[in-house]
């Protein structure tokens, strides 16, 4: 099984969560985060007065899959989430040791 | 023996549960509490060691503590037992614990008790504030009465005379951290049963004071000793019996007791107190709502009555004196200041003055001091006279203004005129959304409650020193100049919420125009307010769900605002709206989302000329044009969509046949690199040239290098982006020198363009043809070349400004160089004029970022200047 974690721009969540949905994948986790990469944040003037924008709004997906569909889901999201600019995020697949479902038990690939 | 009496409990309350779930169970709590009694009874009748105490001349007392002593006994409520002694505890004591208790553990009912003396249960209660208030409610089951009386005396005595103050002390501090614990937003959502504002401790501790400083025994007291009125009375009686209910039907379906409803277990609480969905609306929206009302009573109750109860009284035996009551008089006549509280001086003065209702309103929220409940219960007796004319009377609008400025933090003078129902006196459409509940976990309040806070947060922007993360809002707040506008839609943004619908904004924008108008306001502040809450969404949506970083998005919502101070009203009212909803609408997250939205937008209403009421229109007006004139050709819908994912910029400064001949090659586009037409403009030697392009870096410098190469000097040129990656520009050129093959040579420049595209090094050979020097004419004062580099301009572009002499090659010459710099031309806007030229370039970093770095600034404006050829005047000839 493989973990993907995605940072991606706020507006950019629906159509991703779409995306998903109609290669199958219709299990998420979604948190609204803030960061920055390589897109520094950026200073707004107001009557005067300097706001620092240092941190940038970003949405983190986490999806756990069969470590087959791993590359097909990544893709998806990085076709879906691309708007050529810069911050459009980053993407990274992990390792997952075990996935147990709370309510039965069960294990391995069949809770997903 | 003793067993079996254990056993016949469990078979009674069982039982009575089940009465209780068929609803035929009105007096559970007491008959609950009275089948203890009865199996307490029973046990210390048939108890051998009971016995034995007895022929010893043991005195050995059943005491019921808590809500046991109240009998308050809710389906998994524990008991609280005191088993008392005169004097000493005697050995006995143990194996009569144990005869009373253990059958009641072995059915796994939950049963506290204590074993004391009468000194340790008094010493303990002064220790232990908990202690003092299970004894309080103490109420004897069986045995020996005599110490169980000589406990209550020597107890409340001491209380009176010793502990008194200390007690209250005791029991306010202990409110209030209580209410500091439970206030917090998300118990609102989850309401706690017992424990949280309004929940049934406000009513105890109400008990417990009336106990401490009154005769006050049951709660019927409060009514016979004139602490509450008949109909007060009889609502707290029904809120009570509403809460107890709830609470049962929840310890029932958590099997154990459980004081907070959680949001998962309300739909079946909701269905087991019998709450049908009706007209739309869930069973559970409407069980909160009355939950909530409910609660609301016992909150305003306790802190009415506490103030009222707790009047200064120094000391009991003064009590028989008569209480001084000094009144100040305030500002309005008619209303005075009695023990801290507001009162009419009069009842009378209210049916000839009815103003002095909201009068009172207003000196309470100026001098932050509390209605007394007698004034409150004027107000209540009276507010009938609010009729329309009332409404419509200016002083009275002028009233309310004030009214709805004082409604701060903790002191919310609206909660109050809601509570006297003069609020919906005076707006009756807000009775629609009185208690009314969303069912979900986004929404913590009720829709009055969740508009009174939003007035309440937008007035807590006034204040700058305070919080500092609030500073940002009340510097946007200073600006906004009719201020009663913006406290008017934040009132309410939400009055279309009665009916379930989708659109509430639309339904409400149009429901607060009515009021509105009744007020009196003129017709640009009725606009304001209908605008405000037709839009009170707008920007919180947008700000979430569209990219920030484009300049289009600005430029929307700056065209759909189109003022500055509705800006600035609109973003504050979205601000205290998602503040007032809750948790889950308001993080630091939305927080940076929508001021980044909200000074994007900003900048573009002041700086930018793209979204002026004139540039709308204009817009609006050739949109029109095209789509009429293009109806054959094009899906009207899909025009249209295409036409508004066009930049404004382009669809300001682009004429409309020029458009439509973009619109007709992007149609043709397909999967080539770019297209183009060529027109000749009838009377004139020029040629216009419409390009449509892929985007790409470099695209706009090889097509200024092609027409170089050909010797097609460019007179003027614009270049746009288009969102989907596409580039569309326009050159307008000299012809070239052969007219007879000017196809032919149109031809070439094609296929060069194309090799270009493809090959990044084929235009370089072009330097050479630059020229190093430019003459000017004979006595002119060369003006240097002089580029300027601006961040200040534009939110989202570095603007560049070449000031120069013409030469042919200049447009290639920079745009090559801003290309091989790493720098991306998205709006170029190039005129020759005369000789000196200003060429205009809206550029982002190949990132797509603005060119901020000041030694990267400084490199592009030496490469500009280094590749320009040099100025030199031509010398007179000799005569």
């Amino acid at each position: 099984m493989k973990k993907i974690e995605a940072v991606i721009k706020p507006f950019k969540l629906d159509d991703v969560k779409e995306a998903l949905n109609e290669i199958g994948i219709v299990g998420m986790t979604i948190t609204e985060v803030k960061g920055y990469g390589r897109q520094k944040g950026h200073k707004e003037i107001y009557r005067g007065a300097e706001y620092v924008v240092d941190f940038v709004p970003k949405i983190k997906i986490e999806i756990v899959v069969d470590k087959d569909r791993a590359d097909e889901v990544v893709e998806t999201i990085c076709k879906t989430a691309n708007t050529g600019k810069i911050g459009d995020g980053k993407i990274f697949v992990l390792p997952v040791e075990q996935a147990v479902r709370v309510r039965t038990g069960e294990k391995g690939t069949d809770v997903l | 023996m003793v067993q079996d009496e254990a056993g016949i409990l469990i078979q009674k309350r069982k039982k009575l549960v089940k009465r209780l779930l068929d609803n035929r169970a009105p007096g559970f709590l007491n008959t609950s509490a009275e089948l203890f009694d009865d199996y307490f009874c029973g046990v210390f009748k048939k108890s051998s060691t009971a016995l034995k105490m007895t022929d010893a001349g043991i005195p050995v007392a059943l005491v019921a503590l808590g809500g046991y002593g109240r009998r308050e006994q809710c389906v998994h409520s524990d008991i609280d037992l005191l088993v008392l002694f005169e004097n000493s505890i005697p050995e006995m004591a143990d194996q009569f614990i144990r005869d009373l208790l253990y059958p009641l553990w072995d059915y796994r009912l939950e049963t506290g008790y204590a074993v004391r003396t009468i000194k340790e249960s008094l010493l303990m209660s002064w220790k232990h504030f908990d202690i003092l208030t299970t004894l309080i409610d103490a109420r004897f089951i069986c045995g020996d009465f005599n110490i169980y009386f000589l406990l209550m005396k020597t107890f409340m005595k001491q209380l009176s005379e010793k502990h008194l103050q200390n007690s209250l002390g005791c029991l306010i501090a202990y409110g209030e951290k209580r209410h500091s614990v439970f206030g917090d937003s998300t118990y609102l959502l989850e309401p706690n049963l017992k424990s949280g504002l309004g929940g049934l401790r406000d009513y105890h501790s109400l008990m417990w004071y009336a106990r401490m400083v009154s005769d006050v025994k049951i709660r019927k007291d409060l009514e016979y000793y004139g602490f509450l009125s008949c109909e007060e009375f009889q609502t707290l009686e029904s809120s009570l019996s509403f809460i107890w209910n709830t609470r049962n039907m929840l310890h029932y379906i958590t099997g154990r007791k459980c004081d907070q409803l959680h949001f998962e277990l309300q739909i079946e609480v909701a269905k087991l107190i019998g709450f049908k969905a009706e007209t739309g609306h869930q069973g559970v929206e409407t069980f909160m709502g009355e939950l909530h009302s409910k609660m609301e009573f016992l909150k305003q109750i306790n802190q009415l009555l506490r103030e009222y109860i707790l009047q200064p009284r120094p000391n009991k035996i003064k009590k028989a004196k008569k209480r001084t009551t000094l009144s100040k008089s305030t500002k309005v006549s008619g209303i005075v200041i009695r023990r801290q509280m507001l009162e009419f001086s009069s009842m009378e003065l209210v049916p000839r003055h009815p103003g002095l209702l909201l009068k009172i309103f207003v000196e309470s929220g100026r001098l932050k001091k509390p209605l007394s409940i007698d004034a409150r219960r004027i107000v209540n007796e009276f507010s009938y006279l609010v009729n329309d004319s009332f409404r419509r009377d200016t002083s009275n609008v002028k009233a309310f203004e004030k009214i709805l400025s004082y409604s701060l933090w903790k002191f919310n003078v609206l909660n109050v005129m809601l509570a006297t129902g003069v609020l919906e006196g005076l707006i009756p459409e807000f009775s629609s959304i009185v208690n009314k509940i969303q069912y979900n976990q986004y929404h913590l309040f009720p829709v009055d409650k969740h508009s009174i806070r939003s007035v309440q947060v937008v007035n807590g922007f006034k204040k700058k020193d305070s919080d500092k993360k609030f500073s940002f809002y009340s510097i946007v707040y200073k600006g906004i100049r009719n201020k009663k506008v913006l406290l008017f839609a934040a009132l309410l943004h939400d009055i279309g919420k009665a009916e379930p619908s989708s659109e509430h904004s639309e339904k409400g924008a149009e429901i607060a125009r009515t009021i509105v108008a009744r007020a009196g306001y003129k017709s640009s502040e009725i606009e304001d307010v209908v605008f405000l809450i037709k839009n009170h969404l707008f920007l919180a949506k947008t700000a979430t769900r569209r990219d920030l970083s484009d300049e289009e998005t600005a430029v929307f919502c700056a065209d759909r605002i189109g003022r500055v101070g509705r800006l600035r009203m609109l973003y504050l009212l979205t601000v205290a709206d998602s503040i007032a909803t809750g948790p889950k609408a308001w993080n630091q997250w939305t927080e940076s989302l929508l001021r980044d939205l909200f000074l994007k937008t900003m900048n573009v209403l002041k700086n930018s000329e793209l979204a002026t009421r004139k540039a709308s229109k204009s817009i609006k007006k050739k949109k029109d044009q095209i789509i009429n004139l293009r109806k054959k050709e094009w899906d009207k819908v899909k025009l249209k969509k295409e036409l508004d994912s066009m930049s404004h910029r382009y669809l300001l400064y682009v004429p409309v046949p020029e458009i439509m001949g973009h619109l007709a090659l992007y149609k043709n586009l397909g999967e080539k690199a770019f297209l183009w037409k060529i027109t000749k403009e009838d009377n004139s030697e020029i040629r216009r040239v419409s390009i449509c392009g892929r985007d790409k870096p470099g695209f706009y410098s090889k097509l200024a290098g092609v027409f170089f190469l050909n010797r097609l000097d460019i007179v003027g040129s614009q270049a746009y982006s288009w969102g989907n990656n596409t580039a569309l520009d326009i050159f307008n050129v000299t012809p070239p020198m052969d007219r007879i093959f000017e196809n032919e040579k149109w031809e070439k420049a094609e296929k060069e363009l194309q090799n270009a595209i493809e090959d990044d090094q084929f235009l370089e050979r072009l330097h050479g043809k630059i020229p190093k020097k430019i003459l000017l004419a004979p006595g002119q004062i060369p003006r240097p070349n002089r580029v300027k580099i601006d961040n200040e301009i534009s939110r989202f572009f570095t603007v560049i400004e070449v000031f120069t002499y013409d030469f042919p090659g200049l447009l290639f010459t920079i745009t090559n160089t801003l290309y091989r710099k790493g720098v991306d031309v998205r709006v170029a806007m190039v005129a020759t004029k005369v000789d000196q030229v200003v060429d205009v370039f809206y550029v982002n970093s190949v990132d797509d970022e603005k060119i901020d770095n000041p030694s990267y600034v400084e490199d592009i404006k030496n490469a500009i200047l280094q590749n320009l050829p040099e100025l030199e005047v031509k010398k007179e000839e000799s005569k």
